[in-house]
């Protein structure tokens, strides 16, 4: 059962009926990562009709828009005044295989960043404002549409990447940069993990502004850019910004990383072809359900996950954000407590099981289970937004 | 009984003449009010005073009245109350056993970190006992691969940049109090600073906590890694004002320092030629490290204290500082120069030398205390959207006409948070109550044009009672469920962020 | 800030002085990231905002001073590193004195710290009797173990710690008289003798009179000189105080008036600090008021007086030299340039110890009443010294040299000294 209210007014209307119902409520945009099953009569309630840009100024960097809105039409009316959103979203349908466009709310909502999280923050860094209806059908407003903004606790945040567990996001209010002009990419080639790690690190302790640092191990080199990169492995770092400081960056980089391996550049072209592949985690949209994780830890010790997973499980691996993002592919079994075991041993971080068949999923928990301290806080702060559990009971935390 | 003397025009400032109010005044500010002090914990003083001394090492607790009149205020420093006692924790483990006492026996607590809130963030109340990190000063960890640093919350927010600064990093949120101000301090209000422009505020560099809740429990939000696990506490715990919990120990987000930096002066002969200016950069394409305003008053009071050079035939100034190697920076800068020529830019001055910039940057971040030299100040602190600028500038003005006070503006122009510096004479009570309500009035303006009540230093007590004018009831209590979540009997920092009356606790 | 005190307590001038001092405090709290105190100890109530708030509000309620109180304000370096920092010019240097010469006024502290004070300011600013003692503190030193242990008799232990292990020599640059010029004549000035450091290192001012005399200078040692008041002013005896400057003001006035002067040359920059404040010190004097600010507006430090020689550089030496600038040097004085040019156009290679602003703890007689907070700031401010790797360290106060003697073996001279040296003097001995 499906509703597709147009305003707010609609979304208090169903907030409101489920409750009376004592009926969970599912959210969702346009189902890009969460494939309906028409038949299925748990209740949900999509944004996608919630649609328009409401306000975008560029000249002050800043757009709100309804959640339902597709990023495509965001991400096209920005390209027109040659902006974009820092922290490039993920387009999941390709690893998904499913076509619900993705919605700006959604974005949000789960918190979908890109390669440039790392350095330009994820989307919740550039989460402004927010409106939302919560559990108790009212609607509030946090943050507003200025960046320095304390006034008050900042539901923003904690909205933002809440998976749609705390409330039903209308409208979001969101920083916007200037596309870089011109935008180049260093590719460091044989490296194996942990000598990629070094030769991220190094870069990054430069100060040539790497805005992406990701590591492409031979299993995956194949599938990016139709197999184009020197074969092996491929490390690859990109330089964005003014054309002049953007060259001045890229001869100083790639001089420091001579010392690590055989350097060669990627023009601007199959740059953002590259890191749009990357951002979309290219190799594992393999138009299967084989369990794919999506793992967060230091930068350092990512490889140290992976080689000690591959003592143990058959994985297929790379790594975003200089070494700390894990793209994760299992065989059939998501091996999930060996993973999480191995993710406490390096020193903490957390895996996402973001895509699995419907009899994996219904075993293994798709988030990184709290510590108790803080599972019950999360639960009592659920709680205070949603006290009669209508969304999505049990999906987080 | 009142005397107008020539003022004797101490260290080389001459101000003119000076209202001395003779008869004794002795008032205080009451008109932020606080919570009434439980007698439960009122009556039970003493023996609350020595369990503690108990629990704690020796030069660990303050509690004699006289060495508790220093930590009656903060940095807000019109209000003051007296605390029942303050405590000095050396570690985390002492700072749960003090909460789980005082959340067993029902005892106020408000966290402190270098005191130098400007919104009262850290006032305490009679029954409510001071929990001072400054002893918790200690650099943990540094973690150049990870680009992490893990300090104890009482280390001061320059000290980190100092740190690592000869490794090639730094911490890129700089209020302007950094030299004394303590992470801890920045979490709890979700500081800012010049540089915030290009690369964010606290929250945005924050990678993790330890933190303990009001029953004691210890817990850990974040770390090394990136992205929160579950919800975002630690996106909700930043800019809490103390009333989630303390923060012991934080890991910060290290940058590396770019090759070079240059700050330049820009000159105009009116504040809306300036935001005008200011736009057309940030229009262009180009983020600056920092944009940074200062009308006349402030030109003067800066330029007293630092002698960095800044113009002083000018109306309205801006400090742009653009990072990078030189040739980078000589390109952003001749994009920057033709902006403001396009903008009747009057005077132009790039620094030339690192001791030259220093200079520069130091008279800017001293705005606030070199006012000092020359009035007492209460210093606002709004967000407007950039647009508003000129408009809110020149009904400050007005406003501020109305009142019979002065004022100098100082503000972050690349994001709009505005510091009016309202001059007035503090120990006179009119004048006291004139510059509040001024304030007040300012503040409901840039909520008013589309901004919000601060920025940067917290609503502490100073806005409080203004929330109302930001937020719809539903809005408000949505905030302090979500606050009571973390402590459900009101214990930290009670009296703050959220108006005393209409609590549904 | 809001002040709040009566008419009939501003009718006093002291008072008065005070409280215009205490409205230029704005409360910002920046004094309390340089105070050494702060830093080391981590309490608001040994910081200087900290104290001036305490100061604030023992004199608004016209109250003695008390036990607490005076521990805090005891606990001050009066380093005057805050003075640097803060924004807003609060003049604290005058506000910790007249806080000092207030507790000295109203509170009676406990016998065995009177005593030890009273000691003090009996002996080290009079060089014969000072001597005398050092004698006595060889003997003393073995039961210096025993004297640490009990707290209060601690700093009578720092005494003996402190002694030099070997008898002061003598020294005819103390003697009264007039040292002429080698070279042409180019400048007259007179040199203060000093009290502690005529008896501990006696080679200062031979250095100096001997550089002095090369370049061109005729230095004259008044007849009737003696302590600049220093250590009892910051014990907060005022009227003593008052007597030892007045009694220099007269020699130094008289010397003006029968020879001219073109300076009156300090070699240790915690008297410096003292009698260029002789002008305000002596501001209530009818009779001394005028005086007391003419000796102070031509008090220079030995640098500052070279500085205005324009001296010839000198080829470059194979020394590296650590400048340790003195708190009553860069902060009392504002003098931070000068020594390191000096010295860097004598040819020296120079080195800025890390943390540079905070004080090594000597701080007049600090290292004797504060012994353990003077351990902590000696310790830190001898590691950053030690990071710099130098082989000499420099610095232009007496106190500054005895304290960071006793803990590190790199030879720690005063600047002029080095200057000595290398503008044709002889070696020092202390260099390797």
């Amino acid at each position: 059962m499906i509703s597709y209210p147009e305003n707010d007014a609609q979304v208090i209307e169903v907030v409101r009926g489920a409750r009376a119902e004592h009926r969970a409520l599912g959210i969702f945009g346009a189902g890009t990562r969460t494939a309906r099953d028409p038949d299925d009569d748990s209740a949900s309630v999509s944004s996608c009709q919630i649609r328009g840009i409401v306000d975008y100024e560029p000249a002050e960097m800043v757009m709100t828009v309804k959640s339902g809105t597709p990023v495509a039409e965001v991400e096209a009316a920005l390209a027109a005044n040659r902006q974009m959103m820092a922290f490039e979203p993920m387009d999941h349908r390709g690893i998904m295989a499913t076509s619900g466009e993705p919605t700006i709310g959604g974005v949000f909502a789960a918190n979908v960043s890109g390669p440039r999280r790392f350095t330009a923050g994820a989307a919740r860094d550039s989460l402004l404002g927010i409106r939302f209806v919560n559990g108790q059908g009212q609607v509030i407003r946090a943050g507003g549409r200025v960046m320095k903004n304390v006034t008050g606790l900042d539901l923003v945040k904690l909205l933002a990447g809440s998976q749609g567990t705390l409330g039903f996001i209308t409208e979001v209010t969101f920083r916007v940069l200037p596309v870089p002009p011109a935008i180049e990419t260093i590719v460091i080639s044989g490296l194996d993990d942990l000598a990629a790690t070094k030769a991220m690190a190094a870069a990054m302790a430069l100060s040539v502004e790497v805005s992406g640092a990701a590591h492409l191990p031979a299993s995956v080199i194949g599938r990016f850019l139709n197999g184009d990169l020197p074969k092996g492995e491929a490390t690859v770092m990109r330089l964005e910004g003014l054309a002049a400081s953007v060259s001045v960056r890229a001869a100083k980089l790639a001089e420091t990383m001579e010392a690590f391996g055989p350097v060669s550049r990627l023009g601007a072209y199959e740059s953002c072809v590259l890191w749009r592949e990357i951002r979309d985690v290219h190799p594992f949209a393999d138009g299967s359900k084989r369990p794919l994780w999506r793992v967060s830890v230091a930068p350092s010790v990512g490889h140290q996950l992976v080689a000690a997973l591959r003592l143990e499980a058959c994985i297929d691996a790379f790594f975003d954000w200089q070494g700390g993002l894990v793209w994760m592919r299992m065989e059939a079994d998501p091996k999930a407590e060996l993973l999480r075991r191995h993710i406490r041993a390096i020193g903490g971080g957390h895996a996402t099981l973001v895509r699995a068949t419907d009899e994996v999923r219904a075993l293994t928990p798709a988030f990184e289970p709290l510590p108790d301290g803080v599972a019950a806080l999360s639960a009592r702060v659920k709680q205070k937004l949603d006290p009669a559990g209508i969304f999505s009971p049990g999906k987080m935390g | 009984m009142v005397e107008i003397c020539e003022s004797s025009g101490d260290h080389g400032i001459a101000s003119g003449y000076e209202l001395r109010v003779l008869k004794q005044p002795g008032f205080n500010m009451n008109s932020i009010k606080f919570l009434p002090p439980r007698d439960s914990v009122l009556s039970r003083r003493e023996e609350i005073i020595s369990q503690l001394k108990a629990m704690l090492p020796r030069g660990s607790l303050v509690h004699e009245p006289r060495e508790l009149v220093p930590f009656e205020t903060d940095a807000f420093v019109s209000y003051k109350q007296m605390p029942l006692a303050v405590v000095l924790p050396e570690n985390t483990a002492q700072v749960a056993a003090i909460m789980s006492f005082c959340y067993r026996n029902s005892i106020p607590v408000v966290p402190r970190g270098a005191g130098t809130s400007l919104c009262g963030g850290a006032i305490p109340q009679p029954d409510a006992i001071v929990v001072g990190l400054s002893k918790m000063n200690v650099v943990l960890d540094v973690d150049y691969e990870n680009r992490a640093a893990v300090v104890q919350a009482g280390v001061t927010n320059l000290r980190i940049s100092e740190h690592v600064g000869a490794d090639g990093f730094f911490y890129a949120p700089d209020p302007s109090s950094q030299l004394a101000c303590t992470i801890g301090g920045n979490i709890g209000m979700n500081s800012g600073g010049a540089h915030c422009l290009k690369y964010g505020v606290t929250t945005n560099n924050l990678l993790g906590v330890k933190m303990v809740l009001i029953d004691g429990t210890i817990i850990e939000l974040g770390g090394k890694h990136l992205d929160a696990a579950g919800y975002d506490l630690l996106g909700l715990v930043c800019g809490s004002e103390g009333q989630l919990g303390i923060i012991t120990e934080a890991t910060v987000r290290l940058i590396a320092t770019p090759e070079g930096c240059r700050p330049v002066l820009f000159g105009f002969e009116t504040s809306e030629e300036a935001g005008a200016c200011v736009s057309e950069i940030i229009a262009s394409g180009i983020i600056p490290v920092a944009i940074e305003f200062m009308d006349k008053q402030a030109i003067e009071i800066c330029e007293a204290f630092a002698g960095a050079g800044y113009p002083l035939d000018v109306g309205a100034l801006l400090i742009v500082e653009i990072e990078g190697s030189d040739p980078e920076m000589d390109d952003m800068l001749s994009r920057i120069v033709d902006i403001a020529g396009r903008n009747s830019v009057k005077t132009v001055r790039a620094s030339q030398t690192a001791t030259e910039a220093a200079l520069i940057w130091k008279g800017r971040k001293s705005a606030f205390g070199a006012t000092g030299r020359i009035a007492d100040y209460i210093c606002m602190d709004g967000t407007v959207p950039l647009s508003k600028l000129p408009y809110v500038l020149s009904k400050i003005a007005e406003i501020i006409d109305r009142f019979g006070l002065r004022v100098a503006n100082v503000f972050h122009a690349g994001d709009g948070n505005m510091h009016p510096l309202i001059l007035f004479n503090a120990n006179d009570p009119e004048d006291a109550a004139k510059a509040e309500e001024a304030g007040n009035e300012i503040l409901k303006l840039c909520v008013d044009v589309g901004g919000c009540l601060t920025g940067e230093h917290g609503v502490g007590i100073e806005k409080r009672d203004l929330m109302r004018h930001q937020y719809s009831d539903d809005e408000l209590n949505q905030q302090m469920a979500v606050r009571s979540a973390f402590d459900a009997e009101w214990l930290l920092n009670p009296s703050k962020v959220f108006p005393l009356e209409g609590r549904a606790i | 800030m809001q002040t709040s005190f009566t008419a009939e307590q501003l009718a006093d001038p002291h008072v008065a002085e005070s409280e215009k001092i205490l409205r230029r405090c704005v409360h910002c709290g920046f004094c309390t990231a340089t105070c050494p105190t702060y830093v080391t100890l981590g309490n608001e109530l040994d910081s200087p905002r900290g104290r001036i708030y305490l100061i604030k509000d023992m004199l608004e309620n016209g109250r003695a001073a008390d036990e607490e109180v005076v521990t805090h304000i005891d606990r001050c370096l009066s380093c005057l590193s805050c003075v640097s920092t803060c924004p807003s010019g609060v003049d604290y240097m005058h506000l910790v004195d007249h806080a000092r010469s207030h507790i000295e006024n109203t509170y009676k502290r406990p016998l065995i710290d009177r005593l030890i004070r009273n000691v003090l300011a009996a002996v080290l600013p009079y060089p014969a009797l000072f001597r005398i003692a050092l004698g006595f503190a060889r003997v003393g030193r073995p039961f210096t173990p025993i004297l640490k242990r009990v707290s209060t008799l601690k700093p009578l232990a720092a005494m003996l710690d402190m002694a030099p292990k070997s008898p002061a020599r003598a020294s005819a640059a103390s003697s009264p008289g007039t040292r002429s010029a080698e070279a042409e004549k180019r400048g007259r000035v007179a040199i203060l003798t000093g009290c502690a450091q005529s008896v501990l290192d006696p080679g200062i001012n031979e250095a100096t009179l001997r550089l002095l005399a090369r370049l061109g200078v005729e230095v004259v040692v008044p007849q009737g000189e003696g302590c600049c008041g220093a250590l009892v002013h910051h014990m907060g005896r005022e009227q003593q105080a008052l007597d030892f400057a007045r009694r220099n003001v007269d020699v130094w006035i008289r010397e003006m008036e029968h020879g001219g002067l073109d300076a009156i040359i300090i070699t240790a920059s915690g008297c410096g600090t003292t009698i260029k404040d002789y002008g305000h010190m002596l501001r209530l004097d009818p009779a001394y008021a005028y005086k007391g600010k003419k000796v102070s507006s031509i008090a220079k430090d030995i640098t500052e007086y070279l500085s205005t020689l324009d001296l010839p550089k000198q080829e470059t030496k194979k020394l590296t030299v650590a400048y340790h600038s003195a708190c009553s040097m860069q902060h009392g004085q504002k003098i931070t340039m000068a020594p390191k040019n000096l010295l860097k156009s004598a040819g020296f290679a120079i080195r800025d110890p890390a943390e540079g602003h905070l004080c090594c703890g000597s701080a007049g007689t600090y290292n004797i009443l504060q012994p353990d907070i003077s351990t902590q700031l000696k310790a830190r401010k001898i590691k950053n010294i030690e990071a710099t790797k130098p082989d000499v360290i420099a610095t232009g106060n007496i106190g500054c040299i005895t304290q960071i003697a006793s803990g590190t073996s790199i030879p720690i001279l005063h600047t002029i000294e080095l200057l000595d040296w290398a503008h044709g003097g002889p070696k020092p001995d202390k260099i390797p």
